[in-house]
């Protein structure tokens, strides 16, 4: 009876771990659950073998841009091949006319997109790659269709009625550590807010804050601290975490 | 002539024997523990939410405060701990100071659970940062070191060196996760409710 006691301290704290955890995923809105655990199996094995080969290519900005012309070409350099079918890369920059930006992380056969002019216009989306091409969709008809290449992703985007078109390079990892995707939900007052940042090599930022879950409200995101991943709505701290095709992270 | 050398043999072999024996299941279950909270806060999509406590302004200074509360509890433990193994001069161990160690223990494993809960759940395992990697990796051996100082505590015939040990590695994991979270949250954005 009495030998047992640190077993029991451990089971009742397992206990109150898992009561957690299934009133957290009660409380989650469900469009914040997405299903990854598949994709992460099956995207596995060629998300280790060519993610090399997009890495040393995503290095060199210049030469890939070039490349990725040739690669529509039937008779290309031999090492547009694999980059094609790279399963995982992040892409990020102004959208054309400079009004805004956006940024697009793939996943193995998924991508998640976000489009921000700092302000009331933007969304997220979510959709599947098809070969090349990217078709993705969000809230309150917030569309994106691209095509992608080794070090660029070419396309139209529209969220809240603005159309922007783009053609912007992958993320590097020399020009900046922090540049990227970011984004952060909380609850204040009772609404769920979710905030989204695109960073940019250069180390500018437009970010904007959805309010409720219909989408349709947003107002301009307090800067993102990309030292502490955090930014102040008031007194509540959002904790910014990345998105990223090439990590994983947020899908 | 072969009896003195070969009799001390035994002695220490035996016990280092069922020493290791006693400690390989906890320890590997303990292992266990640790990669498979790794491994769900790594694949599990992080949702940057979770359930809230109220009275808070925010989720980071209710986790901070509750991790806080823990390693406050937890330096109790590590006090309790030196006057029942009689560490403390001229202070000899009172009859409750057993049942404040395990008390204290309780209530701080119990205040780090909902903790680890929102990290796992709302943030997932990152490495965007040292102190964000340091407190992932630490986040997770935590729970797994915890789970072998409860499985190994029952058992009887270890020697007397491997709970304190196993003790003061629980309480360094837990300090080191304080440091890189609520240590860090009061430092950078002040102490509040």
């Amino acid at each position: 009876m009495k030998r047992n006691t640190p077993l029991i301290t451990l089971l009742v704290g397992a206990a109150l771990g898992v009561v957690l955890l299934v009133a957290s995923m009660l409380t989650t809105p469900s469009s914040a659950l997405p299903n990854y655990s598949a994709a992460a199996a099956s995207s596995a094995a060629p998300a280790s073998s060519a993610a090399p080969a997009e890495s040393s290519e995503s290095s060199e900005a210049p030469e890939p841009a070039e490349s990725s012309v040739a690669a529509s070409a039937p008779a290309a350099a031999p090492s547009p091949a694999p980059t094609r079918t790279t399963p995982t890369a992040d892409f990020t920059g102004r959208v054309g006319g400079g009004g805004g930006s956006v940024a697009v992380a793939v996943h193995g056969d998924k991508a998640i997109a976000y489009v921000c002019n700092g302000s009331t216009v933007e969304g997220w989306m979510r959709g599947k790659v098809e070969g090349d091409k990217l078709v993705l969709t969000g809230k309150n008809q917030t569309h994106l269709t691209a095509s992608y290449h080794a070090g660029k992703v070419t396309g139209d985007v529209e969220a809240h009625g603005t159309d922007y078109s783009f053609s912007v390079p992958t993320v590097s990892k020399s020009s900046s550590k922090s540049s990227g995707l970011y984004q952060a939900t909380a609850v204040v007052q009772g609404k769920t807010i979710k905030a989204g940042w695109i960073v940019l090599g250069d180390g500018t930022q437009v970010g904007s804050v959805e309010i409720g879950e219909s989408g349709e409200k947003a107002v301009t995101a307090p800067k993102l601290d990309v030292a502490t991943m955090t930014a102040r709505i008031g007194n509540v701290v959002l904790h910014a975490v990345p998105v990223s095709g090439v990590t994983g992270s947020g899908f | 002539m072969t009896a003195p050398p070969t009799q001390p043999i035994p002695l220490p072999r035996k016990p280092a024997a069922s020493t290791a024996s006693l400690l390989i299941v906890p320890s590997l279950i303990g292992a266990l523990v640790a990669l498979a909270l790794g491994i769900y806060g790594r694949v599990h999509s992080p949702t940057g939410i979770a359930i809230n406590i109220a009275g808070f302004s925010s989720p980071g200074s209710v986790k901070s405060w509750l991790a806080t509360g823990a390693t406050v509890f937890a330096i109790v433990q590590v006090g309790s701990a030196l006057v029942m193994y009689g560490k403390v001069p001229r202070v000899t161990a009172p009859e409750w100071i057993g049942g404040l160690h395990k008390w204290s223990g309780r209530i701080a494993f119990l205040l780090a659970v909902p903790v680890a809960i929102h990290c796992l759940y709302a943030l997932g395992f990152q490495q965007y940062s040292t102190r964000v990697l340091i407190h992932s990796v630490f986040g997770c051996l935590f729970f797994g070191a915890f789970t072998v100082k409860m499985l190994i505590l029952p058992k009887r015939g270890l020697p007397g060196w491997v709970l304190p040990v196993v003790g003061a590695v629980v309480f360094t994991l837990l300090v080191v996760i304080w440091l890189t979270s609520a240590y860090w949250f009061f430092s950078t954005f002040g102490i509040k409710a």
